[in-house]
């Protein structure tokens, strides 16, 4: 018996560290070299030579959140397909294709009526279109007038 | 399976031979010490090389931008300019480092590095020849689509920690943006695992051959259109124009990366020049045959056989066609990428959402369907091979 | 030798991460270190020889479900010591003795019960070697198709009902009705 062999994973670990070092290297060297003279001005965020009203920390557009939520499902979707996608090449190969195809269509099915729902309810658009009343109409075309 | 670059090199006696000498003069088992120095040789390697293609990358995008609209370009530090991305960086080191009064300083801070540590992790699997890989993990694909989703928690990251509202709504769009664009580019992939069998990238590229017919974007009409829709979805998450809403400087000032100075922003920058080519090399190994040289020339067989050379130098000349190759094609896709830059004006905010959702997701998934069936159709055989089938089928009957 | 690097820097960045995330007040912070955590989780799983499930990990919780999290405390408000349109900055106090109560109670039933899990899986099976590594991506795939072919397709009605689910509540509510 062996024990898994886990070295495959040390470039990633390697590579990472590269990483935080580059960042922190460069900075910590930065600090002899650049200069330091902070003043409020400097300091206050950038909103083209206006003085900033308010945080920017504001509340989000919903639709935002909306396609996330879209994102993740069809990220779980795809993380259930890749191993199916994987053995397909195999099961195919030993006469097996029609049962993993029939699944896999099936799944993608389900996935592409989902779709359809979010289109028609209009869940995908940025933009949100709607229909105004005809006493809606009526009153813009009265402002329009006056 | 797992291979990795030192698997390759353990074949070669010198290899051995270096291991035992170790092991007596040190008086352990050196294997271990010999595959860290290795692949920390290695890693340093590549991310120097990295880093210089992502400093020569900079060059390159004025060069060309100046060459479309008819300039000069950067031409005074060095040969052609060529040392520019060099005084840039040290400009950078030497500039202030301003923190905005009112920023969020712990998230300032993590942000970049954040970006960096997500693109040097999606180094790791990048395929530069059959033997000169990193690490050939057997989830290879799916595991670079998901480091590389750290950039987009960055560039979220930075655009809120900085407190200003450009950078806000910068970084809102760039988060929205990368997580939809995701959707086709991992469906597009998808279509060709299917064809491959397998998730690793050696089994991706090792499934194609040299010459571009044998390549997956001439498989079938499935995966031509494949490759563009994954090419389309990769500008998008690298935030390269047409797609660069997150930084869109018209509008934006700069985007999520406003408030950043000196080499904090330079990490931002650098990331994003490494993400281009890490996206045009999983490009390049998906659609393009990646290191495949045409006539087997990589296995550097045919040199051995004719040549009489011996198998070791044979190898490594073959590995370095093998680099050559994947790399002429990476850059070939980094020219274009560039070329776009300069060339189309920028999408406008509700019709990239629309193009991710209502064009580039449908369209993926249904040249998914299409591999799928196509596979089950005609046992993974490309056109070409069917039409030769064909004439070989309508001569035989003569 | 490496294992056990690995398996440190990857529980240490786990245990560190959640640690974080109940101690910092500030939202935005405590989902960074939950994407610590998570990332954290993805370096388990990797040690214990289930690769594919490492690589879902970073690719659902990382990519994902953080960036959602993300989202959502921006949604409804970033800041909660800056005031924001909603007022949310009315929160119930955390950190008095009531709260302290129901979440060390909670604790205790939840560490228990997860406990007898261990036990009794502990029972079942002696420790021993961990299987050899090969591609669980493969068997996985396998099993997903043949043993577990409902399971299968049924996970995709159940992500079906989670996006009909999930635009349905996140739609804005119609002006006028």
């Amino acid at each position: 018996m062996s024990s898994p062999n886990l070295d495959v994973y040390m470039p990633i670990v390697i590579l990472m560290a590269f990483g935080v070092v580059a960042v922190v290297g460069a900075l910590l060297f930065g600090r002899l070299l650049r200069p330091s003279n902070p003043n409020t001005l400097k300091e206050s965020p950038y909103e083209c030579g206006e003085e900033p009203i308010g945080s920017a920390w504001s509340n989000f557009n919903v639709r935002f959140y909306v396609v996330s939520l879209i994102f993740i499902i069809f990220d779980v979707e795809g993380a259930l397909m890749f191993p199916v996608a994987a053995v397909f090449k195999k099961f195919n190969e030993i006469g097996e294709g029609a049962v993993l195809l029939g699944s896999l269509l099936l799944f993608i099915l389900v996935l592409v009526l989902g779709i359809i729902y979010c289109w028609r309810k209009g869940d995908l658009d940025w933009v949100k279109s709607f229909k105004l009343t005809d006493e809606q109409i009526k009153q813009l075309n009265g402002i329009e007038e006056s | 399976m797992n291979s990795t670059i030192v698997s390759y090199l353990s074949q070669f006696e010198g290899h051995k031979k270096f291991i035992s000498i170790l092991s007596e003069a040190l008086g352990f088992d050196a294997t271990y010490l010999v595959a860290f120095l290795v692949f920390f040789l290695a890693s340093f390697i590549v991310v120097n090389v990295m880093a210089l293609v992502g400093g020569l990358g900079t060059y390159a995008e004025r060069k060309i931008s100046a060459d479309i609209q008819m300039r000069q370009g950067p031409n005074r530090v060095g040969p052609y300019g060529l040392l520019q991305f060099l005084a840039d960086g040290v400009k950078m080191i030497t500039k202030e480092d301003i923190i905005p009064r009112n920023a969020d300083k712990l998230l300032f801070t993590i942000a970049p590095l954040m970006a960096l540590v997500g693109v040097f992790g999606s180094l790791a699997v990048v395929p530069f020849s059959s033997g000169f890989i990193l690490t050939d993990l057997n989830v290879g694909v799916f595991y670079l689509i998901g480091v590389s989703s750290l950039v987009g928690v960055a560039i979220f990251l930075g655009g809120y920690s900085s407190n200003s509202k450009w950078s806000m709504l910068g970084g809102m769009r760039g988060a929205s943006q990368i997580i939809s664009y995701e959707v086709p580019v991992t469906l597009s992939i998808l279509a060709i695992v299917i064809l491959a069998g397998g998730l690793s990238f050696s089994t991706l590229v090792e499934a194609q051959g040299g010459m571009p017919h044998q390549w997956y974007i001439l498989h079938n009409p499935f995966t031509f259109i494949g490759f563009f829709v994954f090419f389309i979805g990769a500008l998008a998450e690298t935030n390269r124009a047409p797609f660069d809403l997150p930084e869109a400087e018209s509008e934006l000032v700069s985007g999520y990366h406003t408030e950043y100075t000196g080499m904090r922003f330079g990490f931002f920058a650098l990331a994003e020049y490494i993400e281009v080519f890490v996206v045009c090399g999983v490009a390049a190994a998906a659609f393009l045959g990646g290191y495949k040289v045409p006539f087997d020339l990589g296995t550097g067989d045919l040199l051995v056989n004719t040549l009489h050379l011996p198998p070791i130098i044979g190898r490594n000349i073959g590995q370095i066609l093998q680099v050559g190759s994947f790399v002429t094609k990476t850059l070939v896709l980094y020219y274009i990428v560039i070329w776009i830059r300069w060339t189309f004006p920028r999408l406008r905010v509700d019709h990239l959402m629309t193009l991710c959702w209502k064009y580039l997701t449908p369209i993926a998934l249904f040249n998914l369907v299409g591999c799928a069936v196509w596979l089950y159709a005609f046992d993974g055989q490309s056109v070409w091979e069917l039409l030769s089938h064909l004439g070989g089928a309508s001569s035989g009957g003569h | 030798m490496f294992d056990n690097i690995l398996f440190i820097l990857s529980a240490s960045l786990t245990v560190v991460g959640a640690f974080s995330v109940v101690l910092t007040k500030n939202l935005m912070h405590s989902c960074v270190y939950l994407l610590a955590a998570l990332f954290g989780t993805a370096g388990l799983y990797a040690t214990l020889g289930a690769d594919f499930l490492a690589a879902t990990q970073l690719v659902v919780y990382v990519g994902g479900v953080v960036i959602l999290m993300l989202f959502a405390v921006m949604l409804t408000g970033g800041d909660q010591d800056k005031e924001n349109k909603f007022g949310i900055t009315k929160v119930p106090s955390m950190g008095n003795f009531k709260t302290f109560l129901a979440g060390g109670v909670s604790a205790l039933v939840i560490a228990l019960v997860v406990l007898r899990l261990i036990a009794n899986v502990a029972k079942q099976n002696p420790q021993g070697e961990l299987p050899e590594f090969t591609s669980s991506v493969v068997a996985i795939g396998t099993k997903l198709v043949t043993d577990h072919v409902l399971a299968f397709e049924i996970s995709s009605v159940l992500l079906l009902g989670a996006l009909v689910g999930a635009a349905v509540i996140a739609r804005p509510a119609k002006r006028g009705e």
